[in-house]
């Protein structure tokens, strides 16, 4: 080093010259690590954007030419969403199927977690059994789902012979079951994520309260509902978003069994999306009706992201990581 | 109370092991009816009353799946034009590159929000969004962009685009391993004359490794098995497993479900092997690194 | 060399002011130790003469030369750490040879280095273990031998001793003065222990809230600490302190609390009555029922230490009043006895209403 800077004054010290190039030092370093995420934003995702936008307020499908001189429609094509009973539905069944598969999901992982926080025999090849529909490809899901379901199929024959009754039932064909076919499937491939989330939860709980609490005379439902519960809050409502937006996204397993039928039966919000973009060739259409599903999926992400950052606070405290301890 | 603590505790064992069993028995039977399916020759693949063994088994799926030999098997089942082995490595190209690229830039940037806060919490959440907004809302206008860019049916626009939606998982997992190395070790790097690429190099990303191992496997889990974007940015030439999977659905040779289910076995098989590997670590990755165990 | 100044120095963290206008320097090859409760700022200070932490105004300088610009590496300092912050995936002599290998020196040379420097600090025989495979001690030992291979001119070590227990942290205690001695080099050692302090320090920093509250050597401290604060902070057992009043009666200057009424000795004539404590520590507490103006107090509590043992007793308020007798003088004192003692006239000190030492010229 050579450059010393010796001050004349002693007391009063402003930033000398190296500390503005240590800092442009840090600087160039931090945006160095930014550099890939600002690349895939300004490459990627913001044209796609802006192109959506485009195509909301220009009406153009693949039959009309090219698409950059698609006539300007201002929000005819909003209005024509809006207006579109296919889309409110659409709408519904997403929220009803995303709010009963999140449920189902974390009633039956909660059940698995709470009957095995606790160390015993077998446990490792329990966990191991338990998280293997989670590792099953979505789309295997489906067909495998094919395989199982026909009327004269293996799951019919099964409920028959352990029920002793002749189970015919149509989960495939019948319009007012489909839906509930795909949730599920949705709740068998993912009550593993709720179940390892909640395990995981449960785990961390530090012992002492509880013990704490069965010395005091609490039972053991008491136990649950005073101490573990308040304490597996955040773990709980972070299994339940983190869920529900899964599953208001999912496309491969309703896409590849039913394509939106039998009718219109399983034609949830992505699904819809997809048949007008994909099938129709409505890409206007498609793209106004994208930006509705994307600033109604902002708003919930925002609530949920809302939440989340509450929780995350309290989990970082059970988990010990509080940061930046000074002396 | 009535009954004694020693008959209550085997009372609530048996409750257990129950419904444990009742539920491995769920969980499990359909991945072995996929499996049994792929053995089972076609005569057995929806016979009345459904067959559970099959008998005898049969390798002829398999080598029609993967190998293309008809010869083993009636000629009629035979789709000529698949080409499983391609779509695997094509699913292994893209799912790794990708994967690979999501956590070196991915750690790096958890690195920085760590230590220098490159992102304020909020940004963080923010990012999360990148992987919670339903991926089909974008899906039309990025194949126009694509097609425009020439990345259309091409592995790297699909390596692009999994690199993109898989780095929140990867800041966030990576960073909840960043958080939990002592800042002193780093100052101790420092203060003996590393420089900073230096301390992500040879101290930061060493010490967190078996973190970074489990992130890798975790968001190739992920790579892998997608499906909706490989949907529309592969047509003929890239075709990942999942896809060429689904064609089976589309051809009119009737249901072939001991070919599908030889396929299916085959995509299966590597992610379940990766998530056993890592199965301590599934919690921290599905949940963003918030739930550690 | 190194000179290190402080001037000026202010750092907060939010609303917390760390650091509180800290000036002081540090002479080339003095042993300084900053000693305070947590939270005082002395690891804060520590951690800015390193470069860890930027602050917020004020100047560092060393050899003159300004530093807060410059990088940690670039400070020509060492550091061991509370925790010591060995690598945990490079084994004893990778972590002794990773400062010379930033520092770009040869293979060959580095190799000559570690050996020499294991050899000085006797972990030889640990070169190829793995860190989590060295007890404590051995590791603080490892910490200090990878600070020492790059030769700093400035060592600073923050509560090394502290995760340590009781025997090693005084065996490690007299490695670092020996390493002092041996080579003069500037250490500046951080810590919350008086008796470290005591012991390993050419000059003590005392601080508290950010602020230094004296300066001075060992023996100064503890003869003629500046106020309460520290009077009570160095010492065990610690200074006695009684709140009481002064009063100033016909005979002259008295002091008077609920169990003591003693005449003050004339050097505290022109102290002005009122609130104030009493300080005088154990050791010149005297037991002696012949002497005049002696004050009658219960024994509470023996305390034989072996050496020494240790009386408390009873007085009003939360803390006893402690005496230190030689031997174990066991036999003829019993609890609930009271004892006749009397204070060594020339140790006591006295504090104002506000904690400060009321100053008078010692009586030689």
């Amino acid at each position: 080093m050579t450059a010393v800077t010796l001050p004349t004054t002693g007391g009063s010290v402003r930033a000398s010259a190296r500390t503005v190039s240590r800092q442009r030092a840090i600087r160039r370093f931090k945006l160095v690590l930014m550099t890939p995420l600002i690349a895939l934003f300004l490459g990627l995702l913001t044209p796609v954007l802006l192109l959506q936008l485009y195509f909301s307020f220009h009406e153009w499908t693949v039959y009309l030419g090219s698409w950059w001189d698609a006539e300007f429609v201002g929000f005819d094509m909003f209005a024509n969403v809006f207006t579109d009973p296919r889309f409110g539905w659409a709408i519904v069944r997403s929220l009803a199927f995303a709010a009963g598969s999140t449920i189902g999901c974390f009633l039956f992982g909660f059940l698995l977690a709470y009957l095995m926080y606790r160390p015993f025999r077998g446990q490792a090849i329990y966990y191991i059994i338990f998280i293997l529909p989670m590792l099953t490809v979505p789309v295997v899901v489906a067909y495998t789902a094919e395989m199982l379901l026909y009327r004269n199929g293996p799951i019919n024959d099964l409920i028959s012979v352990l029920t002793g009754t002749n189970f015919q039932v149509a989960w495939l064909s019948n319009p007012h079951l489909a839906l509930a076919t795909v949730a599920l499937l949705e709740i068998w491939n993912w009550t593993p994520f709720s179940f390892i989330i909640l395990l995981a939860g449960l785990a961390a709980i530090p012992k002492e309260p509880i013990e704490a609490a069965e010395i005091l005379g609490a039972s053991k439902w008491q136990i649950f509902w005073h101490v573990q519960l308040p304490l597996l809050r955040p773990v709980i409502l972070l299994a339940l978003i983190l869920r529900f937006l899964e599953a208001m996204a999912e496309f491969p397993k309703t896409w590849a069994l039913f394509q939106g039928g039998p009718g219109t039966a399983t034609e949830t919000l992505p699904i819809y999306i997809f048949i007008t973009t994909w099938q129709y060739f409505q890409i206007s259409k498609g793209a106004a009706m994208s930006y509705v599903v994307m600033v109604m999926m902002v708003g919930i992400v925002l609530f949920a992201i809302h939440m989340l950052r509450r929780e995350k606070r309290s989990l970082d405290v059970m988990y010990g990581t509080a940061a930046g301890n000074l002396e | 109370m009535t009954m004694t603590k020693s008959r209550r505790r085997r009372a609530t064992t048996i409750i257990r092991y129950a419904v444990l069993s009742i539920w491995a028995v769920i969980a499990f039977f359909p991945i072995y009816w996929m499996v049994s399916t792929s053995f089972k020759p076609s005569t057995q693949w929806f016979s009345w009353p459904p067959i559970y063994f099959p008998d005898p088994p049969t390798l002829s799926n398999y080598m029609n799946v993967w190998l293309g030999a008809e010869e083993y098997d009636q000629a009629q089942y035979a789709i000529s034009s698949q080409k499983p082995l391609i779509s695997m490595w094509n699913s292994t190209v893209i799912a790794t590159t990708s994967t690979f690229l999501s956590v070196l830039f991915g750690s790096m940037l958890a690195y920085g929000v760590s230590r220098y806060r490159i992102l304020s919490e909020a940004r963080m959440f923010q990012l999360l969004m990148l992987r919670m907004i339903p991926p089909i809302v974008v899906v039309a206008p990025l194949s126009l962009y694509y097609s425009a860019l020439g990345l259309l049916d091409t592995r790297i626009g699909l390596i692009l685009v999994y690199f993109l939606t898989t780095l929140p998982y990867a800041v966030w997992m990576t960073k909840s391993f960043i958080d939990e190395v002592p800042r002193e070790i780093e100052q101790a790097a420092e203060i003996l004359g590393a420089s900073r690429w230096r301390i992500i190099f040879e101290i930061i990303l060493p010490l967190i490794r078996s973190g970074l191992v489990a992130t890798f496997l975790f968001i190739l889990i992920l790579t892998w098995s997608e499906y909706l974007l490989a949907l529309i940015i592969t047509k003929t030439q890239v075709s990942t497993l999942p896809i060429e999977l689904s064609k089976y659905q589309g051809s009119t040779e009737g249901r072939v479900y001991g070919r599908q289910a030889a396929l299916a076995v085959g995509i299966t098989v590597p992610l379940m092997i990766v998530g056993l590997v890592i199965r301590k670590h599934l919690a921290r990755g599905f949940s963003f690194g918030m739930v550690r165990r | 060399m190194a000179r290190i100044e402080l001037i000026n120095l202010n750092k907060s963290f939010g609303a917390v002011q760390a650091v509180r206008n800290l000036n002081f320097t540090i002479e080339d090859g003095e042993f300084v130790v900053f000693v305070g409760p947590s939270g005082c700022g002395k690891t804060t200070t520590l951690r800015m003469i390193a470069g860890f932490e930027d602050p917020n105004s004020g100047e560092i300088r060393i050899d003159g030369r300004v530093v807060n610009d410059l990088e940690p590496r670039d400070r020509d300092i060492g550091m061991v750490f509370q925790s010591h912050a060995l690598f945990p995936h490079k084994n004893v002599a990778q972590n002794i040879e990773f400062g010379l290998r930033m520092k770009k020196v040869s293979p060959e040379e580095r190799v000559k280095r570690v050996r020499e420097v294991a050899e000085m600090m006797r972990i030889s025989h640990l070169l190829d273990k793995m860190p989590g495979q060295c007890s404590g001690g051995e590791s603080q030992r490892v910490a200090l031998a990878r600070t020492l291979v790059t030769n700093p001119s400035t060592f600073l070590l923050d509560e090394p001793l502290s995760s340590l227990d009781a025997k090693l942290r005084r065996e490690l205690r007299a490695e670092c003065d020996r390493l002092h001695q041996e080579l003069k080099r500037t250490f500046i050692f951080v810590t919350h222990d008086q008796e470290e302090a005591m012991t390993l320090a050419d000059r003590i920093v005392v601080m508290r809230d950010g602020e230094i509250v004296q300066v001075g050597s060992p023996m100064e401290i503890y003869a003629d600490p500046v106020n309460y604060f520290v009077a009570d902070f160095f010492g065990s057992p610690s200074m006695n302190l009684v709140p009481g009043e002064f009063v100033r009666t016909g005979d002259g200057l008295r002091f008077r609390s609920a169990s003591f009424d003693i005449a003050l000795p004339a050097r505290f004539e022109t102290v002005s009555p009122g609130k104030g404590t009493l300080g005088i520590r154990p050791e010149h507490v005297r037991i002696d029922p012949g002497a005049e103006d002696c004050v009658h107090l219960t024994v509470r509590l023996i305390e034989p230490l072996g050496k020494d043992t240790l009386l408390y007793f009873d007085v009003p308020g939360d803390r006893a009043f402690v005496a230190v007798r030689e031997g174990l003088h066991m036999t003829d004192v019993r609890i609930g006895q009271p004892m006749a003692i009397n204070l060594d006239a020339h140790c006591i000190h006295l504090f104002d209403g506000e904690g400060r030492r009321i100053a008078v010229p010692r009586v030689a």
